[in-house]
């Protein structure tokens, strides 16, 4: 169990250290989009189950973390949704391949 | 039950009940407002009537309540003779002009408000008399300046009212916090705040160093009461209110408070050489320069007003003499001044009723239209003269004898009875002018309307008080002389010294200065228009012009002075506010010898601690750094938030982490909200001194508070978190400490907390309503909004959160007493939870969805806090203690429940109340400032 546990919990760290170099080093808007909510959705979930598990083992049935875990999906999605909107309509610096409509950026750039 | 023991407040509150009723009344009738003022004064004379015969028995009738015992408060009231004569006189003359002011009120006049204004006067000047505490006296007294005030606006579309009123509320109230001053004093020599002690150590007082301000202060509070120079000129611009007011209020109350506290502390004041040149010198300069002026006064009520001013100095100079019988003869005269004062407003008032104006210059012969006034008029016009057979002869004939008997103090002395003579020649000339003018002489034709008698019963007050005048000066012996006697026993605290009221004397020189008024005040007025040539160059010299100069420079400089630390512009005021705050902590430390660190060691640090806090600190920096780059700024102000969250949590303060939290949340909406309606584009508003002052400002401040906490905390010292700690549980029934001492141990802070927090959120709410903003209709390089305002996932996906959060905002509000949480969490997570619907669906989806009133909520909340408190005083428990009870509830689980979660609910609807709605009527204010444009929502 110790070795399990272990795992969710380093996988969560990996998820959440990946996400914050991604945030750090992709190179336009959308791509940096991808990174933070890689890191709530699956860093923060691993480690939360992680949680869970171990709590319900040692003290009494601990469901705090399904909440949590439910709050991150409704609020994660969202909130990546309304930057993306945003960042179309302010239409921010994309690199080329990002780009599905060409013409958006020869005409206006 | 016995009456005697709790009749005396319920004497003075019942005016205040009967207000609100009397208000209440007049929606139902117009005259019921009267009835009701009429039966409440009643029923205040019919409880006071069985403590009437105490006074005549000598005996002093007192009924305390503790208040707040330790600051020698009591609620306290006390009656003898002194105060059953003013209290007789207040409720009688006040029953007669609510039966006078029924018939002179007009159809367009509220009669609720008058009314409701007269009776919560008539309360506050049975308080004043019938208080044993002085510091509730200077409580009454100053309710008496405010209902006053509001009585002479009465008629508030009249410029010369309104101003009148503001003139007489300044003065008096200006007098009323002197008069507390000289009552502190006078406790703080005395002991004790009761007028039994005060009264009994008149020695000590007058052998104290502090007699003399205390004496000044006392004066300057009765001086501006009761009109006397210098201070004498707001009483005739207090003549733009009613006349029914006028009669009230400068006849037997208002301007007799301050003779009141004259003779109230005549035995512990009184009797010094500054007390008889004080007062004396106030009351001889008023006596002449009012009935001076008062000959000279066109205006019916002017005159009378005038002539209120100059026997209210005869009074003061009476009481200045210092002598007993000097006393009895001023307390004669107010009650003689009283009745004929009364009944000549009541003439005034009837005349101006009929004819439309009160000018003499356009009044004449009306003793052809209305007989039966002008008689009473004439009686009433000679009492106030000092006729022999008339109440105001006696009294006068008094004051001749004791100015006689004082002249024989010194050379000067012997001007006295020359000028009260000169004085007494000046009544008699103006009086007769009354009657002259009005009533005799050719009429005049140009009156609005033909003049007639008025209502019969209009003219009944007027009787009474003329058939006393005449009973008075008549039989003196028969009518006044016990009540008299007793009020002089109440005033004197000490045997009545004798005195005669007899009509004849003998010739003595008393009788010759009287025939010497009378004649030559006769005299005088057939002579009178050289007199009005010589007044009329002085004329122009009005006391009001000065007072308004006074108080427009009192302004200017206020405001000067206010403009130099606030200029509008909150860098500036704060940059004030660090550096006071600096001076004040360098003072502190200069004046510190000692080394700067304590004995205990400084704790090591970890690295986690450091990273956090520099993060904070880098990022507080970045804020001051980028405040131009307005997002980006409230981006960097998060960071601080959390920061300190991150800070609460490593210190074990989760309640507190919790707070900050969803505090931070709220703000950054707020802010957001504000954003939009600000400039986009921040100019560069500093220079570079400017610049480096605030870096210096700053820089010092924050090493300051470093050392300050560092040497604090390097010392033992006893906190009081150890008594909280351990009373937790046992006082208050929970175990989150923080928690109790919000809800439990300073709940009297926290009610004051959320009453604060009500009070702001309604008050954002009315700054805003109804107002328009211009709104920006696109950012700063020209891009329009986005026209998808609620885009459809946001609103799906928040209408899921709607009752997962509200669901844990209840568990942290059911939990907080006993773990971190509480109501006031709960409220700013239930807070977020609406607004978030509100930001996702819009204002008006939301609302009809939302059908909650957030001013009930506030007003809901307030009523349950204050009621959880209420309960525990009634079943004699402090205010706000809780009482606690253990719960099982399966599923839940064990919990308490402890009348704090109540208090605790009062404190959830509050926030709750206060943030949605001022958050929200901002949200409106961008929704309002687009209505007009392009887009709709």
């Amino acid at each position: 169990m110790e070795w399990l546990l272990s795992a969710l919990i380093l996988i969560g760290a990996g998820f959440t250290l990946v996400g914050s170099i991604g945030l750090a080093k992709l190179p336009d808007f959308y791509t940096r989009l991808h990174g933070p909510t890689k890191a709530t959705t699956l860093g923060v979930g691993a480690i939360l189950i992680a949680s869970a598990v171990y709590f319900s083992l040692h003290q009494s049935l601990s469901l705090h973390e399904l909440l949590i875990t439910l709050f991150l999906f409704i609020t994660a999605p969202v909130s990546a949704h309304l930057m993306a909107k945003a960042a179309i309509h302010i239409r921010t610096r994309s690199i080329q391949r990002t780009q599905n409509k060409p013409e958006f950026d020869s005409e206006h750039r | 039950m016995n009456l005697l023991a709790f009749n005396l407040p319920l004497v003075v509150l019942l005016p205040f009940v009967g207000a609100a009723f009397a208000a209440w009344a007049s929606r139902l009738n117009r005259l019921g407002a009267a009835y009701t003022s009429g039966l409440v004064t009643l029923l205040s004379l019919a409880l006071l009537m069985p403590s009437v015969p105490l006074p005549f028995h000598d005996q002093t009738l007192i009924q305390t309540w503790d208040w707040v015992p330790d600051l020698g408060l009591y609620f306290s009231f006390r009656l003898d003779g002194l105060a059953l004569l003013f209290a007789l006189l207040i409720l009688v003359i006040g029953l007669l002009v609510i039966f006078y002011a029924r018939y002179y009120l007009s159809a367009k006049d509220c009669m609720g408000r008058f009314f409701a204004y007269l009776l919560m006067f008539m309360g506050s000047m049975l308080g004043i008399v019938l208080s044993e505490n002085v510091i509730q006296l200077v409580i009454f007294w100053e309710l008496t300046s405010i209902t006053s005030f509001l009585l002479i606006s009465y008629w508030q579309h009249r410029k010369e009212a309104r101003q009148g009123a503001r003139m007489a509320l300044a003065i008096t109230g200006a007098g009323g916090l002197a008069l507390l001053g000289g009552m502190i004093l006078l406790g703080e020599m005395v002991g004790s705040y009761q007028l039994t002690h005060i009264l009994a150590a008149g020695d000590l007082i007058r052998a104290h160093d502090w007699y003399l301000p205390a004496l000044i202060l006392i004066l300057l509070g009765v001086f501006t009461k009761s009109a006397q120079f210098p201070f004498h000129f707001w009483l005739p611009h207090a003549m733009a209110a009613p006349t029914p007011v006028s009669a009230y209020l400068h006849s037997a109350t208002m301007v007799k408070a301050g003779i009141f506290i004259l003779a109230r502390f005549f035995p512990a004041l009184s009797g010094t050489i500054e007390w008889t040149l004080l007062v004396g010198g106030a009351g001889l300069i008023t006596l002449l320069i009012g009935a001076y002026t008062a000959l000279f006064k066109h205006d019916l009520k002017g005159l009378l007003a005038y002539s209120t001013i100059s026997h209210l100095g005869l009074i003061t100079l009476l009481f200045g003499f210092g002598t007993q019988l000097a006393a009895v003869a001023a307390i004669f005269h107010i009650i003689n001044h009283a009745t004929f004062k009364a009944s000549l407003f009541m003439v005034a008032g009837i005349v101006d009723h009929e004819t439309g104006t009160r000018d003499m210059r356009r009044l004449g012969g009306l003793i052809h239209y209305m007989p039966h006034t002008a008689t009473l008029a004439m009686v009433a016009a000679a009492a106030m003269a000092g006729v022999p057979l008339l109440n105001g002869f006696l009294s006068k004939e008094m004051l001749f004898d004791q100015a006689v008997i004082a002249s024989s103090i010194s050379h000067w002395a012997l001007l006295l009875p020359v000028l009260v003579t000169i004085a007494g020649l000046l009544s008699v000339a103006y009086s007769v002018r009354f009657i002259m003018d009005t009533f005799f002489g050719q009429p005049k034709s140009d009156l609005l309307h033909t003049p007639h008698e008025p209502p019969r019963f209009m003219k009944i007050p007027v009787d009474i008080l003329v058939v006393v005048c005449l009973a008075v000066g008549i039989l003196p012996a028969l009518t006044v002389s016990p009540i008299l006697e007793t009020a002089v026993a109440g005033t004197l605290q000490a045997e009545v010294p004798d005195f005669s009221l007899a009509i004849w004397h003998g010739f003595n020189a008393p009788l010759m200065m009287s025939i010497a008024a009378l004649i030559g005040g006769v005299a005088l007025f057939l002579k009178r228009d050289t007199l009005f040539q010589l007044y009329q160059r002085h004329e122009h010299v009005d006391a009001k012009r000065y007072f308004q100069a006074s108080l427009q420079g009192i302004l200017n400089l206020a405001q000067t002075v206010t403009q130099r630390f606030d200029k509008g512009s909150l860098q500036h005021a704060s940059a004030w506010v660090i550096a006071v705050s600096l001076a004040a902590g360098i003072v502190g430390f200069a004046g510190f010898n000692g080394s700067l660190l304590g004995e205990t060691p400084v704790q090591s640090v970890d690295t986690l601690t450091v990273i956090v806090g520099l993060l904070g600190a880098l990022a507080a920096l970045m804020t001051a750094i980028w405040h131009r780059k307005r997002f980006v700024s409230l981006v960097v102000i998060g960071v601080v938030g959390l920061v300190i969250a991150i800070g609460f949590v490593k210190f074990s303060a989760p309640d507190l982490a919790l707070t900050q939290l969803s505090v931070e949340v709220v703000t950054i909406v707020l802010l957001l909200l504000a954003l939009y309606f600000l400039p986009q584009a921040s100019p560069k508003e500093i220079n570079r001194v400017r610049l480096w002052r605030d870096a210096l400002l700053a820089g010092v401040s924050g090493i300051g508070a470093t050392l300050l906490t560092l040497s604090v905390l390097t010392r033992d010292f006893d906190s009081i978190s150890t008594y909280f700690l351990e009373n937790s549980v046992p006082g208050g029934g929970g175990t989150n400490v923080v928690n109790v001492i919000l809800v439990d141990f300073r709940g009297f802070d926290t009610l004051g907390e959320i009453v604060v927090l009500a009070l702001a959120g309604l008050g954002i709410y009315s700054l805003l309503q109804g107002m328009t903003l211009p709104a920006p209709k696109n950012d700063l390089r020209g891009r329009l909004w986005n026209p998808d305002k609620h885009p459809l996932i946001l609103q799906t996906l928040t209408r899921l959160l709607l009752p997962l959060m509200l669901m844990v905002a209840v568990f942290v509000f059911l939990r907080g007493h006993n773990l971190p949480g509480g109501g006031f969490i709960a409220g700013l997570i239930a807070s977020v939870a609406l607004i978030v619907q509100y930001l996702a669906n819009g204002i008006d989806w939301t609302r009809t969805r939302l059908q909650i009133d957030m001013h009930w909520a506030i007003g809901l909340g307030l009523l349950i806090a204050i009621a959880t408190g209420l309960v525990m005083m009634a079943m004699g428990y402090p205010f706000l203690t809780s009482a606690f009870r253990h719960m099982h509830w399966p599923v839940v689980g064990e919990f308490e429940l402890a009348s704090a979660i109540a208090f605790d609910l009062g404190v959830f609807l509050v926030v709750v109340g206060a943030t949605v709605l001022s958050l929200v009527q901002l949200g409106r204010l961008s929704h309002s400032s687009h209505a007009g444009s392009t887009w709709k929502s």
